[in-house]
């Protein structure tokens, strides 16, 4: 096991190559310009490619193409060039081409403040793309040495899935520094909890089961497949065709082989102080999550019954976390409030939900501490002027 | 000693603020501490605003924000405006005269100038090595928590250019602090 003071980044490099990954097209971001740079230097070491491309449109486009090219492959950006993936996205996601996409959130919309983090994509990595008829799956760390691991987890499943995993991250994950252990041996990747998936090859003739089977290895270009990529939707062989009842085929495929595989992603979830039926349960992901985890010791330090649960797999949500009727408080990173807009859907009937937003910097403790008591003693909320009664 | 440690420095992009954060980082992995360092920033390289917020402790750290900063590096006015209050009255505020040109007097915490850019002009001739006079009045005080010669090293590892300088311009700026 070796130590470094690095960012998230040089952390989501590692991971990556330590997953496998042997392509990564990309066009530099702040915050996840360094990630590019340090692809640039570590894949050519490891025999892989790195390439950059024109813009974010075509750096997915490559990815999709070095995926059915054998290579397992990844693209990394912030909310600006995440909206560009828009088109390549539904592409992997029709063709079933497996990859890793990174989205490092900083404030928008557009450009925004590119050195300060923000959560302004929730609701956009559900749905990259347009048209429907598929679910995505998103994970979120909250640290650099988590986001090692998530990135392993996420080529992991994007391998048993078949399919494109977003991995939503934040200015302070991928541009901040920690103290970070990088295993050096199997056995030290096995005891981190780093789950690893091979590359293997798709026979055909067939293109796709049209069911929820897992573990189809995906098309691979001069294989003996006669498959695939293409905008249209195919046929279980791999042909183009306008038909409806093939189109439901498909789509019954790109939504239930995840809905119905929760089970590889639903315990990616932390709870803290969680185990005696907290009166307020606060929920976060990514960075924010830190500093809700401090308030809530903090405010057990003081006898108030809070717990917190933090999100890693964002998508599909996790309705089950949800099952039990208290007072929610949802701290995200924008003055809009998306997570909060699941929570209040996914709560047990007769619950509370509020939402604390901040965008650009955390929420400090006091903040959190003065929103916990409020809401323990039924007060209002409001927030630099405004109310938020409305959540 | 309390187990967490904040380190605030702020001024302009080009000061080295980032630098110095991460040597602080740097020595405190190579002591087997936890670190983490945050930096915020805006799109100019150089120029534009900066900040660093480390901290350190033996545990696993949850929240990365320095709330209360024990120590807080002011290198523009605009920083020591912005972060002033957010020092406890047990931390200590040093700022570099050179661009921090009003005090305030009704802080409770401990302030101390540090004339790092006229130091590095006057000893060195270049305005460039004020980072490392920062650098070495911190190390001063936050002695006990990490070894001065493990900054001294991470230091010369993180900036491998001018070491004879920046090592005289690291003991220059930690004989400025009791």
């Amino acid at each position: 096991m070796k130590r470094f003071l690095e960012t998230g980044n040089f952390a989501i490099t590692e991971g990556a190559i330590l997953a496998g990954c042997r392509f990564f097209c990309g066009y530099p971001i702040t915050p996840a310009t360094e990630l590019a740079e340090a692809m640039s230097l570590r894949l050519p070491q490891v025999g892989g490619v790195y390439l950059q491309a024109e813009d974010e449109c075509a750096a997915m486009h490559l990815c999709i193409g070095a995926s059915l090219g054998g290579m397992k492959s990844m693209t990394a950006t912030s909310g600006p060039g995440f909206i560009l993936y828009a088109d390549p996205y539904g592409w992997a996601l029709g063709c079933e081409t497996p990859m890793v996409v990174l989205n490092s959130g900083r404030v928008g919309p557009v450009s925004g403040i590119t050195g300060a983090p923000g959560q302004g994509e929730f609701y956009l990595t559900r749905y990259p793309t347009q048209g429907g008829n598929f679910e995505t799956v998103v994970l979120a760390p909250n640290s650099a040495q988590e986001s090692m691991k998530v990135v392993v987890d996420a080529f992991y499943l994007s391998e048993r899935l078949r399919m494109p995993i977003t991995v939503l991250a934040d200015q302070l994950i991928t541009d901040g520094m920690e103290d970070i252990s990088v295993p050096e041996t199997e056995e030290e990747m096995k005891e981190m909890g780093f789950r690893v998936w091979p590359r293997s090859y798709h026979r055909g003739p067939d293109f796709y089961p049209a069911t929820d089977a897992l573990d189809i290895p995906p098309v691979q270009m001069g294989h003996n497949t006669g498959a695939l990529c293409s905008d249209w939707t195919p046929t279980e062989e791999g042909y183009d065709i306008e038909e409806v009842e093939a189109h439901h085929k498909h789509a019954y495929r790109l939504i239930y082989k995840v809905r119905n595989n929760r089970h590889l992603f639903s315990d990616m979830h932390e709870k803290r102080h969680m185990g005696d039926d907290p009166d307020l349960v606060v929920v976060s992901f990514g960075t924010p999550s830190r500093v809700v985890n401090t308030a809530v010791d903090r405010a057990r330090a003081e006898g108030l019954k809070v717990g917190a649960l933090r999100l890693i797999n964002l998508w599909p949500f996790p309705d089950e976390l949800f099952r039990r009727r208290t007072t929610y408080l949802v701290v995200e990173l924008n003055w809009d409030g998306q997570l909060v807009r699941e929570v209040q859907r996914a709560a047990a009937e007769g619950s509370k939900v509020h939402f604390l937003g901040v965008c650009g910097d955390l929420p400090t403790i006091p903040d959190l501490m003065e929103t916990f008591t409020k809401l323990l003693k039924n007060q209002p909320l409001s927030r630099k002027g405004w109310e938020l009664e409305a959540w | 000693m309390k187990d967490r440690t904040e380190i605030v420095a702020s001024g302009f992009g080009g000061q080295g603020v980032v630098r110095l954060g991460q040597t602080l980082g740097e020595a405190a992995v190579k002591q087997g501490l936890r670190v983490t360092m945050l930096k915020s920033h805006g799109t100019e390289m150089r120029g534009g605003y900066v900040r660093s917020q480390v901290v350190l402790s033996q545990k696993p750290i949850d929240s990365p924000m320095c709330e209360n900063p024990d120590v807080f590096l002011a290198l523009s006015a605009a920083a020591y405006k912005r972060f002033k209050d957010t020092v406890p009255p047990e931390g200590l505020i040093l700022y570099d005269p050179a661009f921090v040109a009003e005090v305030d007097t009704g802080l409770k915490c401990r302030q101390k100038p540090l004339p790092a850019k006229d130091l590095a002009v006057k000893h060195f001739k270049r305005p460039l090595f004020a980072n490392a006079i920062a650098l070495g009045a911190l190390s001063r005080l936050l002695e006990g928590r990490l070894d001065k010669d493990k900054v001294l090293e991470s230091f010369l590892e993180v900036i491998p250019k001018y070491k004879e300088e920046n090592r005289a311009a690291f003991e220059l700026g930690y004989r400025q602090v009791e």
